[in-house]
């Protein structure tokens, strides 16, 4: 290649062959001429928007590749010129083809926010209408036979009707489709009821009149009549013969509320779920910190860089800790639901196992960041090691562990609520169960408890966090019974609650023993990812089997090559069959297949079989009936039984499952982005208004103030796989109604952070910049964005994070991506391919970490 | 009496931070230890008591060697040497009271203590060392409410719970105000005088060890570069120990060379 410094060419020569250069190999002429970063930057950035746009195949988005591809031939001449163009076109073309093909795989489609809000409404309508109390009724029922149809003479019915009330029948018998007049007495005054039909056989049905359910409504003497249609209430195989005739009972029932309102059915068991999930939560969070806190030591560099050894094994705990971090709660409650069955127990390990990782990883920071100053002066004063670490280690670590410990068990109590959406525990299993059988107005109940709940230990852990952080004022020396009473009380109250929470998880250590080869295998298989398979082929031999056996010729034996001969040939059905293969591949899994005669076909022996060493086999059975020849019927082919196997016919490929693994990945990633990028871009303008500074003290800023904060706070309780159930009703489930959920989660959040911020900036500026006459919003632009900018970019990264790890998630209950797949393939038992869904989301979450650590690094 | 034999220590990175260094002090001593930072100063105080461990030579403490001291023994020299440090080293968030305790970890039941259990007696000592440096009234504040001057009072106080028979004092005054560091110096100079305690005590001017001392030795890059009286320490002995560079500067910030 020409050196540009070598040659003699004018500028505009140069200029001329690097577009050329650059034409070719993008990026190659700014390469060429010595600006290297931008060149490699150019190429990469083209090869990978391309790669994304072939993938996506939108033919639409092809343009803005092509345009980039120019505006670099038009860089390179620009730059061979001596002059450098901004990065802000190709940036902008970046964004445009990223967002497209995010909105395209994320099949975002903004109708069906129209379209499909009807089947929205019952659940936002429930929300409102939670089921809470209800007043305790008594029934008033009276019952009269009817016979059906009339013949004669008409006998007496068979079944008597009630004397209190009384409920008489005009018509004594009557057909089906006439209409007949029902009267009754003694029935509560002034009060409706409805109407029931049983049929002979018991079944109960409501009596239909107009499309609606029959109804009366009593006098005031508690008199009614009223005509009502008789149905088809018997099924046609019970209708009575010919000059018979069966008797049926309408039932006219009052449901009469008296006392005082009760709790209802659905309130009393959210309740009992509400008990159950914090219980899960504590337990988890107690049990956790206690397996945390000897592996924290393990973890913390500072006291594990003494040799070899103590450092190997804190790079495998603090590898181990990342690794179950980076997989979500909800992933390991699938997990060990396979592992010891659906219920609180799995759950309860499931948020244990996270929350070992989680508090491990926090704990040994904290430890990491300990003053050694302390320690060399207990040291020294020739005090023995458990005194050192109760003296020098534990004041300096303890609070900070408190903390971090009720930190977790806030997290921990809003993953319980959600742990149900998998397995058998908490609120969470109550919601979904509830909107499987269209129960809105329960599943409003549990929604809106578990927004209770959520928000009421946000409140309460903030509080004990804030209370433990700046130590609580010593004053004297205390009396000691004060101190006594005071400790025992908390000590007796973790017990207890401790003892409540255990028998609620329904613990039972048999199981995880009685499962553990369960899930060692599982384990196993999830350790050893399908990530290369080979491609096969279906390879069979077959011999044809006349039943009987004059229906048709049997075949001549083949004598060599892969075969499968039958003993005897041909024969009746139920008769002993020996069939034997010959010559198959040697120790391979085979299935031996009747064959019928339109080609379907019926395995001989499910689990079946195995070849030997020398590819022979043989199996005993009994001729399948169905092989029958039976002209009568049109059967006239004769049946065969075959042998299958797969062969390989190629060298090992990238297996589907990790290609599918891969674009599944691709398109949780892209769900993220899109969500946080539509949260932010909503939270933004809602957070000014949300923010006291700005708003200032007039009515309507007081209002705005108040009523977005209130509603951030309300929202920000509503967990994205809670949100994910309601948006898979209003847009249909799919990686749209993830990345709704997700968005409509950032809102809140994002939001209140954003509005704190902003509420905390430096009014210096604002007052300076304002007393240069400046307008409110050159204030806003000058004063305050400067401020915020850096703040917002962090809580946008802190968001990114939490959004890709939802995201792998978020498909369990309907939104898509890789979630969505990894649920799919556990329930198929395809463990080894859920494995490698796993292995994506962790290799995804840790370099999805590594980048916003490195984008926050530049912020700070 | 305090023999330091042949003293060499070599940190696993190859830093010689002692070479060869012997020297004595007799009981009732006030040592002063002085040399630039880096100079080994404060690993020759850390090795006395085995925060360090030398690599090679011998210290004797009343003719028991320290260097070879393990397990029960050595936790029983150390109850006997009192430590001071620059940055006070106390436990921050614990009571003052809590930390003046642990000084008596040496003597304290081993299961007693670590439930928090002091005898009425050490908790008595305590609020009299308290009293004795001066805040007996702080004895229920936390140590991080402290100024840096009470908070290395309450450093003494700990010390003093071990009755030590030697204090070993590294840069005691460096992080405070020289008002301050004439304040604990004072208490230092008191516990040498009226106690009997040896005190070894690194310093860095020149005018504090002019007016506590009654011995200094110099160190430089690990060696021993001085031994003398304070008298002795003349403007170009000064200069042997700190370098060319060097100026005397005193507390009063006046330039003295």
């Amino acid at each position: 290649m020409l050196e540009p410094n070598e040659t003699p060419n004018s500028p505009d020569t140069r200029a001329f062959l690097a577009a050329i250069i650059s034409l070719i190999i993008p990026g190659g002429g700014q390469f060429w001429l010595g600006n290297r970063r931008r060149g490699l930057t150019l190429f990469s950035l083209l090869i990978v928007l391309a790669l994304l746009v072939g993938w996506n195949g939108s033919a639409v988005l092809a343009v803005p590749v092509i345009v980039l591809w120019l505006w670099n031939v038009w860089d390179a001449f620009q730059l061979g010129r001596g002059r450098s163009e901004r990065y802000i076109v190709p940036f902008l073309l970046g964004a445009i083809i990223i967002y497209g093909v995010a909105y395209s795989v994320t099949e975002v489609n903004p109708r069906r926010l129209v379209t499909g809000w009807p089947a929205m409404q019952p659940y936002v309508r429930a929300l409102f209408q939670p089921e809470l109390f209800e007043y305790p009724t008594e029934d008033t029922v009276g019952t009269t036979p009817i016979l059906i149809p009339c013949i004669d003479p008409l006998p007496a019915p068979s079944r008597l009707g009630s004397t209190d009330p009384i409920l008489t029948t005009v018509e004594p018998c009557a057909a089906v489709g006439d209409t007949i007049t029902i009267v009754g007495s003694g029935y509560e005054p002034n009060f409706e009821g409805e109407v029931f039909w049983t049929n002979p056989i018991g079944d109960v049905q409501r009596v239909i009149e107009d499309g609606r359910q029959a109804t009366f409504s009593a006098d005031a003497d508690g008199n009614f009549t009223l005509d009502i249609k008789v149905p088809q209430a018997v099924p046609l195989s019970q209708l009575p013969a010919a000059g018979e005739t069966q008797t049926h009972i309408i039932r006219a029932e009052q449901r009469v509320p008296y006392g005082s309102p009760e709790p209802t059915q659905t309130l009393r068991l959210v309740m009992e779920k509400i008990g159950e999930t914090i219980a899960l939560a504590f337990l988890a969070t107690v049990l956790g910190a206690i397996f945390a806190l000897p592996l924290s030591f393990l973890a913390a560099r500072n006291l594990m860089s003494g040799n070899r050894v103590t450092r190997a094994v804190y790079t495998v705990v603090r590898g181990a800790l990342n690794l179950i971090r980076s997989i979500e709660t909800l992933i390991w409650a699938i997990v060990f639901a396979v592992w010891v069955g659906l219920g609180p127990f799995g759950g309860m390990l499931a948020l244990m196992f996270h929350t070992i990782a989680a508090l491990g990883k926090l704990y040994s920071e904290a430890i990491e960041g300990i003053d050694p100053g302390p320690i060399e002066a207990i040291k020294a004063s020739g005090a023995r090691w458990p005194q050192i670490v109760r003296y020098a280690v534990m004041p300096q670590i303890l609070p900070t562990f408190t903390s971090y410990t009720l930190y977790r068990w806030d997290i921990n109590v809003r993953m319980s609520t959600v742990i149900g959406l998998v397995s058998d525990a908490g609120l969470g299993f109550l919601v979904i169960q509830w909107i499987r059988l269209n129960e809105f107005r329960a599943m409003a109940t549990a929604i809106l408890a578990i927004i209770v709940v959520i928000m009421t230990l946000d409140y309460a852990s903030s509080w004990l966090r804030k209370r433990i952080i700046e130590g609580v004022p010593q004053r004297k020396e205390q009396s000691t019974l004060r101190k006594v009473v005071v400790r025992g009380g908390i000590i007796f109250a973790f017990v207890v609650a401790f003892i409540w929470s255990w028998n609620i998880a329904e613990i039972d250590m048999t199981e995880l023993v009685k499962g553990a080869p369960d899930g060692l295998a599982l384990v196993q298989s999830f350790a050893i990812p399908d990530v290369i398979d080979f491609p096969t082929e279906q390879l069979s031999v077959t011999a044809t089997l006349p039943v009987p056996c004059d229906s048709a010729e049997s075949p001549s034996p083949s004598l060599s090559g892969p075969r499968v001969v039958l003993e005897p040939a041909c024969g009746e059905p139920g008769e002993k069959l020996v069939i034997t293969g010959y010559e198959l591949p040697p120790d391979t899994t085979v299935s031996v297949r009747w064959v019928l005669y339109d080609d379907a076909f019926l395995r001989v022996k499910s689990n079946c079989c195995d070849t030997d060493a020398d590819g022979n086999l043989r199996l005993e059975t009994f001729i399948h009936p169905l092989l029958e020849v039976n002209p009568e019927e049109g059967v006239s082919n004769p049946g065969k039984v075959a042998i299958v196997w797969e062969e390989v016919t190629g060298g090992p490929q990238v297996s589907e499952t990790v290609q599918r693994v891969l674009q599944l990945a691709l398109v949780t990633l892209l769900m993220a982005l899109l969500a946080t990028t539509i949260g932010t871009a909503i939270a933004v303008p809602l957070s000014f208004l949300a923010a006291r500074n700005i708003m200032g003290d007039t009515r309507i800023g007081l209002i705005a103030y108040n009523v977005l904060r209130t509603s951030f706070n309300i929202f920000r309780a509503i967990e994205p796989m809670i949100l994910v159930l309601i948006c898979a009703a209003w847009v249909g489930a799919g990686p749209f109604a993830g990345m709704l959920a997700l968005a409509l989660n950032n809102i809140p959040n994002l939001g209140k952070l954003f509005s704190e911020a902003i509420e905390e900036i430096d009014n210096g500026p604002v007052e300076a910049v304002t007393s240069t006459g400046a307008t409110k919003l050159q204030a806003l632009l000058f004063a305050i964005v400067p401020q915020i900018v850096p703040q917002f970019m962090a809580y946008i990264l802190y968001q990114w994070d939490i959004n890709i790890r939802m995201s792998t998630v978020i498909g369990f209950v309907g939104g898509g991506g890789i979630g969505q797949q990894f649920r799919l393939w556990v329930g198929l038992n395809q463990y080894a391919a859920a494995g490698t869904a796993i292995w994506a989301i962790v290799i995804m979450v840790w370099s999805m970490d590594y980048i916003s650590a490195k984008a926050r690094e530049r912020l700070v | 009496m305090l023999r330091v034999e042949n003293l060499t220590k070599v940190f696993p990175n190859g830093t010689e931070a002692l070479k060869n260094v012997s020297f004595t002090v007799k009981d009732g001593e006030f040592l002063a230890v002085i040399g630039l930072s880096g100079s080994g100063k404060s690993t020759l105080l850390r090795c006395i008591n085995r925060l360090i461990d030398p690599t090679e030579g011998k210290i004797y403490w009343n003719d028991i060697d320290i260097t070879a001291a393990e397990g029960a023994d050595l936790r029983h020299i150390r109850r006997n040497i009192g430590m001071i440090f620059q940055q006070f080293n106390l436990v921050k968030r614990s009571s003052v009271m809590t930390n003046v305790l642990s000084g008596r970890l040496g003597y304290a039941h081993p299961m007693w203590s670590l439930l928090g259990r002091f005898s009425a007696e050490d908790k008595q000592r305590a609020l009299a060392a308290l009293d004795r440096v001066g805040i007996p009234d702080k004895a229920y504040t936390r140590a991080d409410q402290l100024s840096g001057g009470q908070q290395q009072r309450v450093g003494i106080a700990r010390a003093l719970m071990q009755e030590p028979e030697l204090m070993l004092a590294d840069e005691p005054v460096a992080s405070l105000d020289p008002v301050l560091a004439h304040s604990i110096l004072q208490y230092l100079e008191l516990l040498n005088q009226q106690d009997g305690i040896t005190v070894l005590c690194s310093l860095h001017f020149l005018d504090l060890v002019h007016r506590y001392a009654t011995r200094v030795i110099g160190l430089k890059d690990g060696e021993l570069v001085f031994e003398g009286i304070p008298a002795e320490l003349t403007p170009e002995r000064f200069k042997e120990v700190y370098g060319e560079e060097a100026q005397m500067v005193t507390v009063g910030g006046q330039n003295a060379n």
